[in-house]
């Protein structure tokens, strides 16, 4: 395989290579795709069993484990799935402004400002990225229930946000590092304050890093089990993963209804990705070249 | 924009000092207070519970208010029902029996207070209601005297009269000594004064801490260390303001936990009960718990899987990212957009998913992965019975999950390599090979050394894949570090302690890899 090159696309690749590029592309491809499309079969197909044949095409078709997981009924009679559907959402929408909004603005210090603690505060985003979950746990569980916020949601995205901080700051860091200063240092110059410059410059301009980063922080709270398992005692309240990965414990496993449920889960996810594809590329590699 | 400040007359910079320090001192003093009221109420709750009790057993009527009280005469069989245990109790009132329809709703006290009794002897404590109610029992011919003293009112308010006292003294202190000329002194004698609280609420200790808070405050004032503090902090209170909200939620709720986690290390949890135990915990990690090395549960075991699992992902991530992302760069590929979001997918879908898909289809012998090997002419694979194969499952799940990650920042690495490079080098009459291993390879290491880091930290501490995929299998075998630190503080009977213990370790491991890591980058970086 070669590097591009300007002059590459009017002069006729090597056929060798350019079966090897497209063989490693499909090949890649598939492996991607099967289990997808085995999740996709399953959902679709009858039964509780998974993946009994290697062919991801559906035998029959029905639609049973959906109207299964949107008819599920709570202890109380309520919808279950859609209300840890809207659970899911209100969490992960709240870790997202929160962890953005925290994020954006250390960002910014971060990048445009030069003071004695810099480094310290950079390298402190990186290392607390190291701490393992089951040394935090323990002592937020205890911290929650001194705050009273065990078993609520709230409690919830306060993790969240804070788990999801240090990642986007070092990525929006990157994004504020590629702004143009000349255009900071006009504003500046005009007479605009710091805030107005954040507000009105920096923000817009940086609208797609932002996007990126709110993407992150939304799948950090999606995503999310083990705390939400840990500290959300009242069923009630489950998040969308708790809910799901209980659907095939030891005991009965409903592979079915986890198909269904995970395709529901996954789609809005990767509608943001899709949507945001563009901008990954750029955002990521802005955090970690210039890191 | 940071011109030196004018020099600050020495009175309002001691009285700032010491404001500052004094406010400090005042939150961990304001802890100590609250805990020794605490104790001071419990103790005087235990007294007079033991002096309501003794007053029973002699047959008095006790000083203090009580819940409950008299002499439990000892269990007898009930004449219906032998297994129930009957007690009776003998009060001012008389005798009779504890418990039943109309009984009071503390004769409950009164009846486990005089079971433990019989366990223990003697004994006095506070209920464990959080009423604040203590309990006391002492031995009489009869049987046990018990007093279950009534709920105290509300405990003693802070003694502010005495804060502003001090506080007043403190800052006349302070004045006093930057008027003479003797500022450091002023603010030394000044903090000094809260040295008196510090010993009457927490002891030596505490008054140890407040001198030397004072006297370093005293020293740094003397020095000028915090006049420049002070200067700096308002040269930079733009930046500081903007990074404080973030810098104040990461503290509270992680650092502070993580500090808990690592002092948690020390100490040993059974059955609810705490004890310190100093290294016991870390040394029982390190020396392996005397098993044998290729013993699963031995800590030198599971580290060898940890470090093969990590090197074995990062190593499929970068190559196989790498790679895509050489092949998408193609200029004459075409339905490149299409590959690019295909191969993206993994991504999108939230890693407990994806880790349950997989764990699907390795399962059983007929699971997808089985049919598949039997298509190409393979027997059928138990893959959770073997050690290999149960871990090659996991690999295989968290290089899917992992890849794509990798494949987008080498693209970005890519795009920002500059084009006439490349022409230079086409001019020069280099060859495709050495285009890549010249220019483009060099040129993306910079850009995969952090995302390497990162991915090997994501990696080691990958909980989800390794619980949901294989859950350890064969007896605990594929476990990684996280899993195992998890089992020890949920399956193992709480033993939070070996869990953090093992949680600080793993730190420690990546904290030192990092900061190898970021040399070796920073060096590679250097050297061309």
């Amino acid at each position: 395989m070669t590097a591009p090159s300007p002059r590459a696309g009017t002069r006729r690749p090597r056929p060798l290579l350019m079966i090897a590029v497209y063989a490693a592309l499909s090949v890649a491809t598939a492996a991607v795709l099967y289990p997808v499309l085995l999740v996709i079969k399953k959902a679709f197909e009858p039964g509780r069993q998974f993946a009994l044949s290697a062919s991801p095409v559906p035998e029959d078709v029905t639609l049973e484990h959906f109207r299964g997981l949107l008819g599920q009924r709570g202890a109380g009679g309520e919808l279950a799935f859609l209300q840890h559907a809207l659970a899911s959402v209100a969490v992960a929408l709240a870790t997202t402004l929160v962890g953005i909004a925290l994020a954006c603005t250390a960002a910014y210090a971060l990048s445009r400002f030069r003071f004695p603690g810099r480094r310290t505060a950079l390298t402190t985003f990186l290392v607390v990225q190291m701490f393992p979950a089951s040394l935090l746990m323990l002592p937020l569980y205890v911290l929650l229930d001194q705050l009273h916020l065990l078993n609520s949601l709230t409690g919830l995205v306060l993790v969240y946000s804070t788990t999801a901080i240090p990642f986007c700051v070092w990525t929006l860091k990157g994004y504020f590092d590629g702004l143009p200063r000349e255009l900071l240092e006009a504003a500046r110059v005009d007479g605009a304050g710091p805030a107005r410059i954040f507000f009105t410059i920096v923000l817009p301009l940086a609208r797609p890093g932002i996007a990126v980063t709110a993407l992150f922080s939304f799948m950090t709270a999606w995503n999310e089990f083990i705390m939400a398992s840990t500290f959300l005692t009242d069923e009630g309240k489950y998040t969308l993963p708790v809910l799901l990965q209980s659907s095939v414990g030891q005991f009965s496993a409903d592979w079915g209804r986890f198909a269904a449920g995970a395709l529901v889960t996954s789609v809005p996810v990767m509608v943001l990705f899709y949507v945001l594809q563009k901008y990954l590329v750029g955002g990521l590699t802005a955090g970690a070249v210039k890191g | 924009m940071t011109s030196t400040p004018p020099p600050r007359p020495p009175v309002r910079s001691a009285l700032r000092d010491a404001a500052v320090a004094a406010f400090a001192l005042w939150l961990v003093l304001f802890t100590a207070f609250v805990r020794h009221r605490n104790h001071e109420l419990a103790d005087r709750e235990r007294a007079r519970a033991q002096a309501a009790a003794a007053a029973v057993a002699a047959g008095e009527a006790p000083l203090h208010a009580t819940s409950a009280l008299g002499v439990v005469l000892p269990a007898e069989p009930d004449p219906r029902h032998p297994f129930l245990a009957r007690r009776a109790v003998v009060d001012a009132a008389g005798t009779r029996a504890l418990g039943g329809a109309e009984a009071p709703a503390a004769d409950k006290l009164l009846y486990d207070a005089a079971a433990r009794f019989d366990r223990e002897g003697p004994f006095v404590g506070l209920l464990t209601d959080g009423s604040g109610r203590a309990v006391a029992a002492i031995a009489t011919p009869r049987g046990p005297a018990i007093a279950v003293t009534a709920p105290p009112g509300s405990p003693a308010g802070l003694p502010w009269l005495m804060m502003i006292g001090l506080l007043g003294l403190g800052a006349a202190l302070v004045t006093a000594g930057a008027l003479s000329g003797r500022g450091a002194l002023g603010v030394g004698a000044g903090l000094a004064v809260l040295v008196v609280p510090a010993w009457m609420w927490g002891g030596v200790a505490l008054a140890a801490v407040a001198g030397g808070v004072a006297a370093a405050v005293a020293v740094a004032h003397g020095r000028g260390a915090t006049e420049r503090l002070a200067a700096g902090l308002i040269a930079h209170r733009v930046a500081l303001s903007f990074l404080t909200p973030a810098a104040v939620a990461m503290a509270v709720l992680v650092l502070v936990p993580f500090l808990v986690g690592l002092v948690i290390g020390f100490y040993d949890h059974q059955h609810g009960t705490w004890t310190f135990v100093g290294l016991d915990n870390f040394a029982r990690i390190l020396s392996g718990d005397g098993r044998a090395f290729d013993d699963p549960l031995n800590f030198w075991f599971i580290l060898g899987v940890t470090v093969l699992w990590t090197g074995a992902n990062v190593l499929f991530h970068v190559v196989i990212g790498t790679t895509l992302a050489l092949a998408l760069r193609q200029p004459w590929l075409r339905a490149r957009g299409l590959f690019r979001v295909l191969l993206i997918v993994p991504w999108a879908i939230p890693n407990y998913i994806t880790a349950l898909i997989w764990k699907g289809m390795f399962q059983g012998e007929y699971g997808a992965i089985n049919s598949l090997l039997e298509g190409v002419g393979v027997g059928g694979v138990s893959w959770f019975s073997s050690w290999a194969t149960a871990f090659a499952a996991n690999v295989a799940t968290n290089t899917w999950l992992g890849f794509p990650f990798m494949m987008v920042v080498a693209l970005g690495a890519l795009e920002s390599i500059p084009r006439d490079l490349y022409e230079a080098a086409e001019v020069d009459g280099a060859s495709a090979w050495q285009r890549l291993t010249q220019i483009t390879l060099p040129h993306l290491r910079p850009a995969l050394a952090p995302a390497v880091i990162l991915g090997s930290i994501w990696t080691f501490n990958m909980f989800n894949v390794i619980y949901l995929v294989s859950g350890g299998k064969p007896g605990g075998s594929t476990d990684i570090l996280v899993t195992d630190a998890y089992r020890w503080a949920f399956e193992r009977g709480e033993r939070y302690g070996m869990a953090a213990a093992l949680g600080t370790i793993i730190f420690l491991i990546l904290l030192l890899w990092t900061v190898f890591g970021t040399r070796v980058t920073r060096r590679t970086e250097e050297a061309p």
